[in-house]
């Protein structure tokens, strides 16, 4: 098998805190895993706020350096990607989601320029060729750039700039889509049709995805594989059904228990029964 | 009607509104105050001698209806609304009968002249060190400048001016330290003339961007380290866009924006003239003016002064509510 992404004991550390009291944060413990670059999957990385989820993120796009250990996209090290040149060369096989889509584009240009210029920039085609790619990355994503042409951010949807946050990333045809927190601002009702897309673009475009969440659910639904985090460590890794169905650890235990059953009237059950074992207490 | 023109008309009222409580308002305050011009000038003008009280009594009438204090409140108030239309604030108290119109006048360019370019200057300078101040966080340079910036913000401007004053007039005299420009020599478009006017406006427009200068510049770093680490900046970080090409069009232009507004109100309050620094230096503008017409108690001066700076801060809103959809989408309408 061929490596796409391998992360070897990978941590990080922040110091925090003012000019007089230095102290240290381990964002990243010791994360260590890797991804098959032959069989596309989407590979979740569950973890609360402050857990280090993000800071992973970070340092696949090489946005942060590594306190210690090493990152590699297809043999390379990622923080090694100095010049404009292979920095270029590797954002369009990883490329990013973010999480508040409203941020993710300029608000003062409109969106098609924008995606215009992301494929001139990574493909280097302008007029009926960018036009084309656009529209078959649009199309991806349930969208077509008929419907994009001349609008700006602010007249869209959170749902919709997300989709188009998505095709974005789909232009360059990249080989891994980093994902943070993509669902979490977005209308619980639009959320599954997102999830549903990483999905499809797995199995029809052969991207690998890593998918960010704090929400058990849609990880559930989704994931080939799971890693569960808690203050920069992993403490699960493995098949999504098994860590989610059989956790090990009591913090991953309660992280399932958290969960709502969708059942309304299952929840509120399980709502009651934990007050009254509290108030029993 | 389309959405623009709505806009426009809503926004038009809106100036309406504004002038209007605003000119009703400082009618109503200069009315209260327990300073009475007609009784002031009869007084001024009896020091001399004694008067026969019927002429007295004729002079308080013909000037009563000089400054507009005849009748009752009411009709007070709407022959003020016919001055402010005609521009005729009547005759100056202080320096009588010279009309007030004609001292606003002569102090006007004076004012514009020195605060526009103050305005301007330290607008540029507190935003573009701001923005690179809060772009490239890390540079020592940047660093030294914005505390040195920092450290004049909260120094009031009449401290400033005084040290600038000793630091210029006296231990290094080499600027005038009073007066617009050089007494003896008479407007024109002379070398000479034009010299002495920049070293007169050189300490007062000193004064006004050190003093200035801070407020822009803490509000522009903040804007901009709250852009920088918006998710498209970074996007467009990561995609290697040239860091000069992110400061420029994603960074600096987005954090303009409410800066504009800024600049707006600014440029619009010039016409109150900077009291403190003009009456500092001597400089003959609209400050000094006020100053002036508040110690001598010179009721319609003082009216005259205000009801132009309301105005021309009204304007300044329209328009700048006017062109703001051209710089920004986001409240661009229909």
């Amino acid at each position: 098998m061929s490596v796409l992404l391998e992360l070897q004991s990978v941590t990080k550390t922040f110091s925090i805190g003012g000019f007089f009291d230095r102290s240290k944060l381990q964002a990243v413990k010791g994360a260590t895993f890797a991804l098959d670059d032959t069989r596309p999957e989407i590979f979740t990385i569950v973890g609360e706020s402050g857990s280090g989820k993000t800071t992973i993120a970070r340092m696949i796009l090489g946005n942060e350096t590594p306190t210690t250990g090493t990152i590699r996209f297809m043999g390379e090290d990622v923080s090694q990607l100095r010049s404009r040149r292979r920095r270029l060369a590797f954002m369009a096989r990883v490329q990013p989601i973010f999480q508040n889509p409203f941020e993710a584009f300029n608000p003062l240009t409109t969106l098609d320029y924008y995606l215009y210029s992301t494929a001139r920039r990574f493909l280097g085609v302008r007029g009926a060729a960018a036009d084309e790619a656009l529209d078959k990355a649009l199309n991806h994503v349930g969208l077509s750039l008929a419907e994009v042409k001349g609008r700006y951010s602010h007249e869209l949807s959170g749902g919709q700039l997300q989709r188009i946050a998505v095709a974005r990333a789909l232009i360059p045809g990249p080989k891994l889509i980093v994902a943070d927190e993509p669902v979490s601002m977005v209308d619980a009702s639009l959320r599954m049709s997102i999830v549903n897309l990483f999905r499809t673009l797995r199995d029809d475009l052969g991207v690998s995805i890593i998918y960010i969440t704090h929400d058990l659910a849609t990880a559930y639904y989704i994931s080939d594989r799971v890693i569960i985090m808690h203050k920069g460590d992993v403490i699960e890794a493995g098949e999504a059904r098994a860590v989610l169905d059989n956790p090990q650890q009591a913090y991953s235990l309660a992280l399932k228990n958290a969960v709502l059953p969708p059942d309304p009237t299952a929840a509120r059950l399980a709502l009651e029964r934990r007050r009254s074992a509290v108030s029993a207490v | 009607m389309d959405g623009f023109a709505k806009y426009l008309v809503r926004r038009f009222f809106q100036f309406i509104l504004v002038v209007f409580l605003g000119v009703s308002l400082t009618f109503l305050i200069t009315n209260l105050s327990p300073v009475d011009p007609v009784e002031q000038t009869v007084s001024l003008m009896t020091n001399f001698g004694a008067t026969d009280p019927r002429s007295v009594e004729l002079m308080r009438e013909a000037l009563a209806e000089l400054y507009g204090l005849q009748g009752s409140f009411l009709d007070q108030y709407l022959s003020f609304w016919g001055r402010v239309v005609r521009g005729d604030f009547g005759p100056s108290l202080s320096s009588f009968p010279t009309p007030v119109m004609s001292l606003i006048m002569g102090a006007l360019p004076w004012t514009i002249g020195l605060l526009t370019l103050a305005v301007v200057i330290t607008w540029i300078l507190g935003n573009l060190l701001g923005a690179l101040a809060g772009y490239f966080r890390s540079n020592l340079m940047l660093k030294l400048a914005g505390a040195t910036v920092m450290a004049l913000h909260p120094v009031p401007a009449y401290i400033l001016g005084l040290v600038l004053l000793l630091i210029f007039g006296y231990a290094w005299p080499v600027l005038p330290i009073s007066g617009g420009a050089q007494m003896n020599l008479q407007p024109s478009l002379t070398f000479d003339y034009i010299r002495s006017l920049i070293l007169h406006g050189t300490l007062p427009a000193m004064t006004l961007v050190l003093a200035g200068i801070g407020g822009w510049f803490i509000s522009m770093r903040s804007l901009v380290s709250n852009i920088v680490t918006d998710d498209h900046v970074v996007y467009a970080e990561l995609g290697g866009v040239s860091s000069s090409k992110i400061f420029s069009q994603y960074v600096a232009r987005n954090a303009l924006l409410p800066q504009v507004t800024g600049l707006a109100l600014s440029l619009g309050s010039v016409f109150g003239g900077a009291v403190i620094t003009e009456f500092l230096f001597n400089y003959p503008g609209m400050g000094r003016l006020l100053v002036q017409g508040i110690y001598r108690g010179d009721y319609s001066l003082v009216l005259g002064v205000t009801t132009m700076s309301i105005i021309a801060v009204a304007i300044a809103v329209f328009v700048i509510d006017l062109i703001y959809p051209l710089i920004d989408p986001r409240v661009r309408l229909g």
